[in-house]
């Protein structure tokens, strides 16, 4: 069984790696995640280049981004930057999950980041996505002074 | 005619406009208590005025409008990089920005890259990076 400590700047280790659960996209996710960035565009529920329909190419981005939520308590975060590589399309039916490594961790101007790398895979293994983000934390009892 | 075939260095794109609503905000992030993406009292408490969008939203507008610029040669082949700036709160309108930096050839075809911005309704950059992917 998982134990879940809360996530430090301090408990943190370069190196360490995450693992998602796999999610099976469904139609429902790709029209959910339409709505919420009010984009529809055809290939989501029709045909498109790629012989049937796709999802939104950072729809699985969230996956990647909750990975460190696989293994720790997360009190509160801003996430500063995100790259992403697109190499194959997500489409529905696949059963797709994230794995992820810190890169890197330091602090700049009395805040604390993270930076991890990841990957989302198919069910074979294949991957569709490949980057890295870096990610605030913000310790307990703190407040990030909001801009 | 795809406006991939136009690309040229300097050409701006159209802009997206945006309505940042809590509704969209909860559906992307997922309610929940003790977030500052949907509980409003917890993101006042860590210091933020209201409850903010996720900067990963930011990035499916950039991916939005490179996807209409390149079709399938950003769906299969792009790239994006952006870093959040300045917070995105519900309410907020954004809207989204692109030109065409440089273009160079990448297989049989050529990589269009891009520099994207999203700004708020107060003219402010709230998130910037670069976009590229291929053309036919």
């Amino acid at each position: 069984m998982a134990e879940f400590p809360k996530l430090t700047y301090e408990a943190l280790t370069v190196g360490e790696e995450f693992v998602s659960d796999t999610h099976l996209v469904t139609p429902e996710d790709i029209e959910a995640y339409a709505f919420a960035v009010d984009d529809h565009h055809p290939w989501f529920s029709g045909p498109s280049p790629f012989g049937g329909p796709v999802a939104h190419p950072t729809l699985m981005a969230n996956q990647a981004l909750s990975l460190r939520h696989s293994k720790y308590i997360v009190h509160a975060g801003l996430h500063a930057k995100m790259e992403f590589n697109f190499l194959e399309p997500v489409r529905p039916g696949m059963r797709v999950r994230s794995r992820g490594r810190v890169i890197d961790k330091y602090e700049r101007r009395g805040r604390q980041y993270m930076v991890t790398e990841y990957v989302t895979e198919d069910e074979t293994g294949a991957p569709l996505v490949r980057g890295q983000f870096t990610q605030m934390l913000i310790p307990e009892g703190t407040r990030h002074a909001g801009r | 005619m795809p406006v991939a075939e136009a690309a040229a260095v300097g050409q701006e794109l159209p802009s997206l406009a945006k309505d940042l609503t809590q509704r969209r905000i909860d559906v992307f992030s997922g309610v929940r208590p003790r977030s500052i993406h949907t509980d409003e009292d917890w993101a006042r408490q860590k210091g933020f005025r209201t409850t903010l969008a996720q900067g990963m939203m930011s990035t499916a507008y950039a991916s939005e409008m490179m996807t209409r610029l390149l079709g399938p040669g950003f769906v299969k082949g792009g790239t994006l990089s952006m870093a959040f700036i300045k917070p995105v709160y519900a309410g907020d309108r954004l809207t989204v920005h692109g030109v065409v930096k440089e273009t160079r050839p990448e297989g049989a075809g050529m990589r269009v890259v891009v520099e994207v911005w999203c700004q708020n309704q107060h003219g402010e950059k709230t998130a910037v990076g670069t976009a590229s992917g291929l053309t036919a």
